[in-house]
């Protein structure tokens, strides 16, 4: 009876490992459910409105599913929360014109003269060029040189951003942010290039990771956001392990060091050492590793492992296995298998966070 | 199950949701009716509190409570403005707001962005905030914004270093594992070291007790990574060369050439700018050239490089036609050089070499019979043949520079650690006690004597990391790459060693072109390489069946002239960029490599282009490349090759390699007398 007993659970625990693939049709379902009415536990959220929708729509995209989304709405939507400067002058009174992050944070003009509170964030704005890039809207459309011209304002001395003109925390985030927002627009007039790599050098730490601000320990998403950033600028070539390490503006070999050693036991990243592994950081830091050339380090097949462990049988990614899922995690695991070249997923352009792929540069 | 919604809620939890949902929303459009109007007032300023509270992430709800704030400071009256009581009152009112909204979510940005905003506008106490600190960093050790909060108040409220040091040391003996307070004591330490603070510097006499404590953390749970994150930092102190200087050169001190115009190459220890006339002279006999112009030998496009190049030629006429001439190579203004990091070379240094000239040279490769570098065109080098001279002069006379002597303490420092990590590994598997054993005794063998390298460790060097490829796969090429790396370290490091890998041309392969020996580190498994240092000297290199992946680094090799790179995994030709700066390289293998094997990154919008002209001979390429759709292989080869004068090329057994493609070398390398193995009419 024992050794039945065995067998039964061996056979069950098989049956579960097979069980274990990227279930792609329950992700769409999952990103489907989130698209028409978001739920509540996001409520408060409302003012990130934007970030919510950006890891929707381009969810899709990774999951080759764009077809879901009704592209003439959410176009129209994006461009309703773009703040626009009333004339030319405007643009050198200090303001950021970007994009708001939701309805509610876009003040309804009231038409009494009284002037409109403006609180176009870099987040918002980074989140909302995104989703156009991910539909194929057409850039040329876009205000980009007020975007730019105003963005230099949130630049500050030491080469960081800030996020909105009205004053916040300064750090890598922002700066990331501010490089894609420039990226995507083709136009870097609205970045110090120089200030900013000076910034983002500075924030390298000794163990070879980077924290958000000078002097703070690393972090996978801070490392993301310099490393990412650099490249966009062009201060990094590609695939830099096999390339020009020593002469490179960064320290690779240690970078490289700390990158690998946030994989942790059990397969999955880390977002820092002695922390649990989080979904989120398979694109935090394997996206370095893939930025560095170096994604052939890491352990491919053990990160998969971990990842399914955190696939929700309601379709998305929860930070920690077996939990409930959340858009946010949900979406860094789709950017995760895409860089696992996961069959029937469309692939990555890294340093911008979405796919590019409708996009052939040739 | 598909598709199932994600939890079927009761109708009781609907409730609270609908009605939490219905809160917020009537908060959040009373607080921005207020906002928009400016109001101020009591009533008001609770609103916005209340949605604080329940969502701390409202970046506008927070701006909303600096003006409210400054409002509140400037609108006292007369009476109260005296008050500092009154002014406190507003201050912690503004704090408890915040700690309210942190406790909520202690990762809010927001919330600690708005603190260190209030805290800046003085009048408030330095103990209560590190008494919410130290409540805060004892229920959640490693959150990053208490982190920065608490290095911020330090700042803001000159808290001594040692005092946040003796923190950290409390919050490490309560829980070794915490990065977070490894991390900052290496910060405050930095800062101690560059204050000179007593007690903190020299260096050594911290190192010493840091070195203690690490271990006491290591020894107690190898596998935890805090400690040796921490232990490879302190490392990195101790062995820190804190200038950048001059290793090695081309020509070598004291030796003797023959070319009238050859290259000049400056090896540093560390990527330096500011080599240029002012900071480095040329003098041939009594004259200082004015007309010499350093570049920086690397593949990108910043002003640093490790190695640093110009070309010379000496004048002559028909009048002297045998005459040695004096060359004197100089630092002038050494403060000039300038590591990346801005730490000026401090150390001055003179190279003397003589250039012997006499008219009887060959003319080059009229009729170039094709090279090989298989065995059979190869014997061992006889020990007493002139092709010895230059070779023995590079080693015997290479160490005259004047080095910066390393302090004996160093030494002492690690090879004491050495003893204590090959203890912990006597009764410990642990993979980063090997990787750290490894670092360590290579640490001891460069602080021995920079010049001649010791390498007294290597072997054990190599089999701790041939056990880690073993004992940890997921990670076996960096091993295999640092094992490499370490290996042709040995190969370099003496005559006696380099010459086992040397071998004599055959009188009948020999010629100006190979120069009279080759170099030859085939078969080897290298997947990286490196000690180019020490290799300045190869004309001919034969590096065929190894594993590399790139060739970075070889431009330091002016000489090159044969380059054999035949069954390796060079995956592009942008792999092979430091070809371009080698003028002199006429014979070269790539065949079967993965050229063109790899999907090619169609995202390289920032790398140069035909378009963007960045390549002084790249204007050609349209005519080179008209019409063809794979255009993208083609510039690649155009940008390494275009500016080279390649007399024989293999390139079959990659994808890349078609016949199109061949006729697209031939018609791009007019010097071009061997492709494949047939000649070029």
């Amino acid at each position: 009876m024992a050794d039945d007993g065995d067998l039964l659970c061996r056979s069950h625990a098989d049956r579960g490992l097979e069980d274990q693939l990227f279930d792609r049709e329950r992700h769409i379902r999952y990103l489907e459910m989130n698209y028409q009415i978001l739920p509540s536990p996001y409520e408060s959220q409302e003012i990130n409105h934007l970030t919510l929708a950006y890891f929707i729509i381009s969810g899709f995209h990774i999951l080759h599913a764009l077809d879901r989304i009704d592209r003439e709405a959410v176009i129209d939507w994006i461009l309703s929360l773009q703040a626009h400067p009333k004339n030319e002058a405007e643009l050198n009174n200090g303001q950021f014109y970007g994009f708001h992050g939701s309805r509610s944070s876009q003040f309804q003009s009231v038409g009494n003269g009284v002037s409109v509170p403006n609180n176009s964030h870099l987040a918002s704005t980074y989140c909302a060029l995104a989703i156009l890039k991910t539909v194929d809207y057409d850039f040329s459309l876009i205000d980009s040189s007020s975007i730019s011209k105003s963005m230099k304002h949130l630049q500050q001395s030491d080469g960081s951003f800030m996020p909105i003109h009205t004053g916040a925390e300064t750090d890598l985030r922002f700066v990331y942010c501010a490089a894609v927002i420039s990226s995507l627009l083709d136009n870097w007039s609205g970045i110090d290039k120089e200030k900013a790599k000076n910034y983002i050098l500075s924030c390298q730490s000794y163990d070879g990771g980077f924290g958000l601000i000078p002097g703070q320990e690393s972090h996978g998403g801070a490392t993301y956001c310099a490393v990412a950033s650099l490249r966009l600028m062009g201060f990094i070539e590609d695939d830099l392990v096999s390339k020009c390490t020593s002469s490179c503006i960064l320290d690779v070999p240690l970078l490289l060091d700390w990158c690998l050693q946030r994989q942790a036991v059990d397969g999955g990243f880390q977002g820092r050492p002695n922390k649990i592994s989080d979904t989120c950081y398979a694109f935090w830091v394997g996206g370095v590793l893939k930025i560095l050339g170096a994604n052939k380090f890491l352990n491919e097949r053990t990160l998969r492992e971990f990842l399914l462990t955190c696939q929700s049988e309601y379709g998305g990614f929860s930070k920690f296995p077996r939990q409930l899922p959340d858009l946010y995690h949900s979406y860094y695991g789709f950017t995760a298998f895409s860089m696992l070249q996961e069959t029937g997923v469309n692939s990555l352009n890294i340093e911008l966070g979405i796919s590019t792929i409708h996009h052939t540069n040739i | 199950m598909h598709g199932r919604p994600r939890k079927s809620a009761t109708p009781v939890d609907e409730n609270a949701s609908a009605l939490k949902a219905a809160k917020i929303r009537s908060l959040q459009s009373q607080f921005l009716q207020n906002h928009h109007n400016n109001i101020y007032t009591k009533e008001a300023q609770e609103i916005n509190a209340k949605l604080i509270e329940s969502n701390p992430e409202f970046m506008t709800a927070w701006n909303y409570r600096k003006l409210a704030f400054e409002h509140n400071l400037s609108n006292q009256s007369e009476v109260d403005k005296e008050d500092a009581d009154h002014i406190k009152l507003i201050i912690d009112e503004e704090l408890r707001v915040v700690e309210n909204a942190l406790r909520k979510n202690f990762k809010s940005y927001g919330a600690w962005h708005h603190r260190k905003w209030v805290i800046s506008k003085g009048n408030s106490s330095t103990e209560r905030e590190l008494r919410l600190l130290n409540l805060f960093q004892k229920q959640d050790t490693r959150n990053f914004h208490a982190w920065n909060y608490r290095r911020f108040i330090a700042g803001l409220k000159d808290i001594s270093d040692e005092k946040e040091l003796q923190f950290t040391t409390d919050m490490i003996n309560d829980n070794f594992s915490n990065y977070s307070a490894w991390h900052n004591r290496s910060v405050l330490l930095s800062h101690l070291l560059e204050k000179k603070v007593e007690g903190y510097f020299p260096k050594e006499i911290f190192l010493k007790e840091e070195y203690e404590l690490v271990r006491n953390a290591v020894f107690t749970d190898p596998d935890d990574q805090s400690g040796w994150f921490y232990h490879l930092w302190l490392l990195d102190q101790t062995i820190k060369v804190d200038m950048p200087n001059l290793v090695s050169s081309w020509p070598p001190n004291g030796s003797e050439i023959t070319n009238t115009t050859f290259p000049i190459v400056l090896f540093f220890n560390e990527p330096v700018e500011g080599v240029n006339l002012q900071t480095v002279s040329v003098q041939v006999e009594d004259d200082i050239f004015k007309n010499i112009a350093w570049s920086p030998l690397s593949a990108n496009k910043f002003k640093c490089g490790q190695a640093w190049l110009t070309h010379l030629t000496i004048p002559f006429g028909e009048t002297n036609s045998s005459k040695i001439f004096q060359v004197k190579i100089r630092s002038e203004y050494s403060q000039g050089i300038i590591s990346s990091n801005g730490v000026p070379c401090s150390q001055h240094w003179s190279i003397a070499f003589r250039v012997s000239v006499c008219h009887d040279f060959q003319p080059e490769g009229q009729s170039l019979r094709r090279i090989l570098m298989t065995d059979e065109n190869f014997s061992t080098v006889d020990i007493n043949s002139n092709v010895m001279d230059l070779f023995k002069s590079y080693f015997e006379l290479a160490s005259d520079y004047e080095q910066p002597t390393s302090s004996k303490w160093k030494s002492e420092m690690i090879a004491s650690e050495i003893d204590q990590y090959r203890e912990l590994l006597s009764w410990a598997e642990c993979k980063i006690g090997k990787l750290t054993l490894a670092r360590l005794l290579m640490a001891n063998d460069a602080i021995g004597t920079p010049v001649a390298p010791n390498t007294t460790h290597v072997e054990e060097v190599l089999k701790l990391y041939s056990e880690l490829m073993e004992l940890d796969p997921t990670h076996y090429q960096y091993y295999k790459d640092e094992y490499s790396l370490v290996f042709l370290k040995q190969v370099a490091s003496s005559k006696e060693s380099l010459m086992k890998y040397c071998r004599q041309y055959k009188e009948s392969t020999s010629s100006n072109i190979t120069g009279p020996m080759c170099l030859r580190l085939n078969s080897l498994s290298l997947s990286r390489i490196g000690s180019f240092e020490r290799l300045l000297w190869v004309q001919s290199l034969d590096l065929s069946h190894n594993q590399l992946p790139s060739i970075e680094g070889l431009e330091a090799l002016q000489l090159l002239s044969c380059l054999n790179l035949s069954h390796n995994k060079i995956g592009s030709f942008m792999a092979l960029d430091p070809l371009r700066f080698l003028k002199s390289l006429r014979v070269l293998n790539i065949s079967y490599n993965e050229i063109g094997a790899h999907t090619v990154d169609t995202r390289r919008y920032l790398c140069s282009s035909p378009l963007s002209h960045t390549l002084d001979y790249d204007k050609k390429f349209e005519e080179f490349a008209a019409g063809d759709e794979k255009v993208v292989n083609f510039w690649e080869a155009y940008s390494v090759f275009g500016g080279l004068d390649i007399m024989q090329l293999d390139v079959v057994g990659n994808v890349a390699a078609d016949e199109r493609f061949k006729l697209f070398l031939v018609k791009l390398l007019p010097a071009l007398k061997w492709l494949d193995g047939e000649e070029v009419h």
